[in-house]
């Protein structure tokens, strides 16, 4: 098909992750037309379970509280744990969605297969129906990008890999503790994913090794009864120096959970703050049982063991890589993105310094919950695409002080370790901080912004 | 003067940090048949009602949630914690107007749709607190406790009423009596009215003494005052009115409780009739 629909002043949303949810409930919010594309028949993203790219295993709850988790214009409901499992979190999304209307606005089934540049700095978006084949391109004003970055496996090579014996899995074909049960696993990597599957196997699995690159600080889900992450976020609203911070994280730590070196965890070889937060109450526990047995990385595969860095071998039937996902932007000229080798640098992880009218939303890994930052963000690019069509000028203007600040990190005072794993790390005050001055200053340009929404 | 902020506050500190409990809710409705099956696009929008102080979700249901939902609108009131039939009741002492907040925003979360937001007395500064946000269809206003906070009203209280004030200070629920609230009411009914009102949190009233900045508002919004009302003055719903560079709309012969004095048709009538046209 040759035809392209003209869209006019319309958006393109690429994905219905709580992301896309966000930027197509803002743009419309704000007076925009926008319409949303989905590979799959739901929407959720990375939390619709039994989406083909969904990553989340049955038993993945939040690791952190609903008070910043959620959309702040769409709290979750009170019934709802602390804590709440993926099924709830799906059906807050569908709540979300059909709350505010976007459900008409959605297109399932729709897989972005390209987004491709046309005049006057306008987008043709081209979708193909996954039950048809059918493809149809349309063009836009604008397109807003979130497809997630937590759905591309990154898979570590070590030598004798491909001779190991065993089966090697990565966290993304993980769903249930079936893959381990009753088998000697090996579960790579210390992320949050890492740490929940470690314990997963601890509970089901023969035996259970997890190997680590670096000994980390394993962060309980509750500390003196309250949620730990609420009690963080009130040391960071009285705007504690970082070093403060530290001694007192540190502190609870030692008080609550105890010396790791005592259970046989290795010593953090780094400062609090400078990887991204582990949230994980069981994992210390299960290894002080002896159901899991901490190991550093791996030094070689040989046939059915595996050898690690300390000279320590394991006779190990499954490996579980939880080593983390890579964006991919497989509908796009990687050249929009900025990229730096293998991995997009933007401003604000939002606005590329290639093209005006293309914005990232999700391109965030937070200290801390999402989707409160998924609105702000989705918040701030559909403000600036109110502006592009009441003021052009301004708006340019707006993007040009955006993009003159490329590539600034939002750390929050700390150093973060050199690792994919980081490229999208922020922490989330400072970064909301930022959005909130961005959003005063677009704000103030066009007072008839508000005037024009709904 | 703008009360209004210009832009968006994203910093919520102390809601992440120390977020409100939560209570059992009370929710009347009255949906009429058919509204949901009908399309989104031309059905009438949801209205939740939230009350003033002391009151509770019941003196909607009294006249205007049968009389809306007869106009096909669907109707819905919260009693806000510590409230009517809500829950919280032995917390009152400890609850702020955040936590009011908190119960309207988890009311909306069920609704269907963005409802209007129509609000009374303490129940419209909760309603613009809840509009700083989130974005309702329309907010209506209906003889608003003072944005501009009610500080200035405490010496004319002091003087007229000091028994009354006193109480207030200490952290009593101001005495609303049937000749403040009412103008066109039978004795029997007005006492009746007057019976079912609750007590106050301390805390939200002193809350009501300050001046509270909200905004940007991006909705419709509509203000409505009485000349006849001995609880809220016509400066109070003037500033509120500006605030959002409106007019207010005046309705003499009407009593502070307009949803439950004589003439709350009338009353009734001038909400409807704005959203029908404006949200």
């Amino acid at each position: 098909m040759s035809d392209v629909i003209d869209r006019g002043g319309a958006w393109a949303v690429v994905g219905a992750g709580p992301h896309g949810l966000s930027a197509l409930k803002n743009l419309l919010q704000l007076g925009l037309d926008a319409d949303g594309f989905e590979r799959d028949t739901d929407l959720g993203g990375n939390w619709n379970f039994h989406a083909e790219n969904s990553r989340v295993y049955e038993s993945t709850h939040l690791i952190s509280t609903k008070p910043f988790t959620q959309f702040p214009d769409f709290p979750m409901p009170d019934a709802y744990p602390d804590y709440p499992s993926h099924w709830q979190v799906h059906r807050y999304f569908r709540s979300y969605a059909e709350h505010f209307g976007l459900l008409d606005h959605l297109h399932f089934n729709s897989e972005v297969v390209s987004v491709t540049p046309a005049a006057d700095q306008r987008w043709d978006v081209t979708m193909r129906d996954r039950e048809t084949g059918d493809e149809t391109t349309r063009q836009y004003a604008g397109v807003v990008i979130a497809n997630g970055h937590n759905w591309w496996p990154k898979i570590p090579q070590y030598p004798g890999q491909d001779t190991f014996t065993g089966e090697i899995k990565h966290s993304a074909d993980y769903k249930s503790a079936d893959v381990v049960r009753g088998k000697r696993v090996l579960v790579v990597g210390a992320g949050n994913t890492g740490c929940d599957v470690a314990v997963e196997s601890a509970q089901n699995a023969k035996e259970t090794f997890h190997s680590t690159r670096r000994g980390y600080y394993y962060n309980p889900k509750y500390a003196f009864g309250r949620p730990s992450d609420q009690t963080a976020d009130l040391l960071l609203a009285l705007r504690l120096p970082l070093a403060l911070r530290r001694v007192m994280f540190k502190s609870v730590l030692r008080l609550t959970v105890g010396d790791f070196e005592k259970f046989g965890l290795r010593k953090p070889d780094h400062e609090f703050f400078e990887t991204h937060p582990i949230v994980n109450q069981q994992l210390v526990y299960y290894v002080g049982h002896g159901d899991i047995s901490p190991k550093p990385d791996i030094a070689r595969f040989d046939g059915s063991t595996v050898h690690f860095e300390d000279g320590t071998s394991a006779e190990i039937d499954v490996v579980v890589f939880c080593t983390g996902y890579l964006a991919h932007f497989p509908f796009l000229d990687d050249s929009y993105l900025n990229l730096d080798g293998d991995h997009p640098v933007l401003a604000r992880q939002i606005f590329t310094p290639a093209t005006p009218t293309l914005a990232v939303s999700g391109l965030i890994q937070p200290d801390s919950g999402q989707w409160t930052i998924a609105h702000w963000q989705g918040m701030l690019i559909a403000t600036y695409a109110a502006l592009r069509a009441q003021d052009p000028q301004a708006a340019q203007r707006f993007y040009d002080a955006m993009v003159a600040e490329t590539g600034v990190r939002f750390t929050g005072g700390a150093e973060y370790k050199d690792s994919t794993r980081h490229y999208y790390e922020i922490a989330h005050q400072e970064y909301l901080r930022a959005i909130e001055r961005d959003l005063q200053r677009i704000e103030s340009m066009t007072p008839s912004v508000m005037a024009a929404a709904r | 003067m703008s009360r209004l902020r210009r832009s968006s506050k994203v910093m919520r500190l102390w809601d992440w940090s120390v977020p409100p409990t939560s209570a059992h809710r009370e929710v009347l409705s009255i949906v009429p048949e058919g509204w949901i099956d009908a399309p989104r696009a031309t059905r009438k929008p949801p209205i939740l009602f939230v009350h003033g102080l002391a009151h509770g979700a019941w003196c909607w249901r009294e006249h205007w949630m049968p009389a809306a939902a007869e106009r096909g609108f669907p109707v819905y009131a919260v009693s806000l914690r510590g409230h009517g039939d809500s829950g919280g009741r032995k917390r009152l002492g400890r609850t702020l107007l955040r936590h009011y907040v908190h119960d309207v925003m988890q009311t909306i979360t069920e609704l269907p749709q963005q409802p209007v937001l129509v609000g009374h007395s303490m129940g419209a500064l909760v309603s613009q607190l809840v509009a700083d946000r989130y974005s309702p269809r329309g907010l209506a206003l209906l003889t608003p406790a003072p944005i501009q906070g009610a500080a200035y009203e405490m010496p004319k209280l002091i003087r007229k009423r000091p028994l009354d004030a006193a109480k207030v200070l200490a952290g009593g629920t101001l005495p609303l009596r049937a000749e403040q609230l009412f103008t066109g009411l039978d004795e029997a009914t007005a006492a009746r009215y007057v019976d079912r009102l609750g007590r106050e949190s301390p805390w939200a009233q002193y809350e009501l003494l300050l001046p509270h900045r909200i905004g940007p508002v991006r909705c419709p919004v509509l203000v409505v005052g009485t000349p006849d009302d001995r609880v809220v003055d016509e400066k109070a719903v003037e500033v509120t009115a500006a605030a959002y560079g409106v007019d207010p709309v005046w309705l003499p012969g009407i009593g502070h409780d307009l949803m439950l004095d004589g003439g709350w048709e009338k009353a009734l009538s001038v909400v409807l009739d704005w959203v029908d046209e404006r949200c």
